[in-house]
């Protein structure tokens, strides 16, 4: 068990696949998150300060870098 | 060889760091300036700094050298290791701290806790964070000897001198903003190195077709994502629930040198900003750290030791001028370790040990001297102890894996203490004590029970796991804290 042989059965793939749906829903909770708490700390707010916006992009890098490889 | 280029270049360099640290010296006048920097940093300059203080001069070589051997599966400790933990923190824990006010993570433990559980955290990252700064000292110096012929401790008193005299001068202003300039400083200097290198390779499909051409042994080198059963100490299921479950995150999350950077930004958005930007720069590390291993598959086959795989490269295809502006990036990734390591353990020492133990309300002006006193000392201790290194072999390696391991405990009490508010002030002792000793007889037992070659990796998965269970029976038998006292102390989705 502590080696994790229970995972032998999983093919790289399915593994690859399992890392992509993580990237997947941590997006689809980032899309969640309320307004006011992303523009905690801003006066002013514009576009730019969407912090949604920076997190998809990095996972959408993220993402994309385990598809090509 | 050096030329007198490359020398101009890197004591250019050096006195540039020593007059824009000092620069900061006049915004210092209270512990809050020095410790926290007046909670004054913007996103850029914390993202920036927390990006190259993450790589020190010896992950340029051993990294490289680690990717000669493994493959691109290396990469996963700055992309699945580092992203979503980023992301993670961003999102619910910094903002949870910068909040509270905290000025260290042991602190929130003994707010949340007890004064016990900060007293055991804070000295062991006193202690493991001197001794690391000792043996980065030595194992840089001796890189720097291989690498330029300089003599060990002519690296060591060098660095020493000018990281203290812009750490003590501007405390973190100086730090972050010092590392700001490091990290340009290094992006320009390996990437030259990538660059030079790729180019005679034959770009990256050229590097591809090589690497792909050379055998077997090679088969997998351009591979993220290996099998379960892989010998190396690199499979999928230790990457995803060591690595970017624990290890990850108790890096973002509950390691000092890091949160205490995004505790300094001037606004909440600043500090979940800081982290998202890192995220964004972390996915071009392994551009300037694992790709002069793979072009050195090409160039330079059958070096018996990887970590010869840059000073190859460094002989091969930089020339004088560049050379210069590569050793500044060493020097840029190494002082920048120690600056933030330094910065981090004298607030350590200062707000969890002195103020609560030696010397209880004194005017916020003795604090201040006794931070920046703290900070010389350390420094000199840890420079004067680095030739330990040289006694017993390996002792880098051991240190960075025992405080890895220590992380993950640590982030269990954090994360218990945080989300499920009847954790007992016992629980999360225990939790935490219990947590590291299993951490520390997995690592001494390792080759009588794991199957790979190396496996900190599962050590850090089942030492998180341990604490859990162990915070978690002891908290059903144990009687918690009144919610009045933890207030503000437990996560709580409508505070947000």
């Amino acid at each position: 068990m502590l080696n994790f042989d229970w995972a032998n059965g999983i093919s790289v793939e399915t593994a690859k696949g399992i890392i992509i749906g993580l990237f997947v829903l941590m997006g689809v909770a980032v899309l969640f998150l309320p307004k006011k708490y992303i523009y905690a700390g801003v006066e002013d707010p514009h576009w730019y300060h969407n912090l949604k916006l920076w997190a998809i992009a990095a996972l959408a890098i993220i993402a994309g870098t385990y598809l090509y490889f | 060889m050096l030329m007198g280029i490359d020398y101009f270049i890197i004591i250019a360099y050096m006195v540039g760091m020593m007059a824009l640290g000092y620069y900061f010296k006049r915004f210092i006048t209270s512990s809050d300036d020095y410790f926290m920097a007046g909670k004054s940093l913007p996103f850029w300059a914390i993202a920036m700094s927390l990006i190259v203080s993450d790589i020190g001069a010896v992950d340029f070589v051993g990294t490289a050298g680690q990717a000669y051997r493994y493959g691109i599966v290396v990469a996963n400790f700055d992309w699945l290791g580092s992203v979503p933990g980023m992301i993670i923190a961003a999102f619910i824990f910094i903002p949870f701290y910068w909040r509270s006010g905290i000025y260290t993570i042991p602190e929130y433990l003994g707010r949340r806790y007890n004064q016990w559980a900060q007293l055991i955290a804070s000295v062991t990252w006193i202690i493991f964070y001197t001794f690391g700064l000792g043996v980065t000292f030595w194992a840089s110096g001796v890189m720097l000897n291989t690498l330029m012929g300089w003599p060990v401790w002519v690296s060591i008193i060098v660095t020493g001198a000018v990281v203290g005299f812009y750490t003590v001068s501007g405390g973190l202003s100086a730090v972050v903003m010092t590392d700001v300039v490091q990290m340009i400083i290094m992006f320009i200097g390996g990437g030259a190195m990538v660059f030079l290198g790729m180019n005679h390779v034959g770009g990256w499909e050229g590097l591809v077709d090589k690497v792909g051409a050379m055998g077997d042994q090679f088969s997998n080198h351009f591979e993220l994502v290996l099998p379960s059963n892989t010998s190396t100490p690199y499979p999928w299921t230790g990457i995803l629930f060591g690595l970017t479950f624990v290890m990850a995150n108790a890096y973002w999350i509950g390691n000092q040198s890091i949160v205490q950077r995004c505790l300094a930004a001037k606004s909440e958005w600043h500090a979940k900003a800081s982290l998202l930007l890192g995220a964004v720069l972390k996915m071009f590390i392994p551009i300037l750290i694992i790709f002069p291993g793979l072009i050195a598959v090409v160039t330079n086959p059958g070096l018996e030791n990887g970590d010869q795989a840059v000073p190859m490269l460094i002989r091969n295809f930089i020339p004088p001028g560049l050379l210069g502006l590569l050793f500044a990036a060493f020097f840029a990734a190494l002082m920048s370790t120690i600056d933030s390591t330094l910065n981090s353990t004298a607030t350590l020492w200062t707000n969890d040990i002195y103020r609560k133990y030696i010397k209880k309300d004194a005017p916020d002006k003795h604090y201040l001297n006794v931070g920046k006193i703290t900070t010389v000392v350390i420094l000199i201790l840890s420079m004067t102890t680095s030739p330990i290194t040289d006694t017993f072999p390996g002792i880098y390696v051991a240190i960075q894996t025992l405080l890895s391991f220590f992380q993950g405990p640590i982030f269990a009490v954090i994360l218990m203490g945080m989300l499920w508010k009847r954790t007992t002030q016992w629980g999360g002792f225990f939790g935490l004590t219990g947590g590291i000793l299993l951490a520390l007889m997995l690592y001494t037992f390792k080759g009588s029970i794991f199957t790979i070659e190396d496996p900190f990796l599962y050590v850090s998965w089942w030492s998180f796991v341990g604490a859990l269970i162990i915070t978690y029976f002891i908290t059903i038998f144990t009687t918690p804290w009144p919610l009045e006292k933890i207030k503000g102390l437990i996560y709580n989705v409508s505070d947000n």
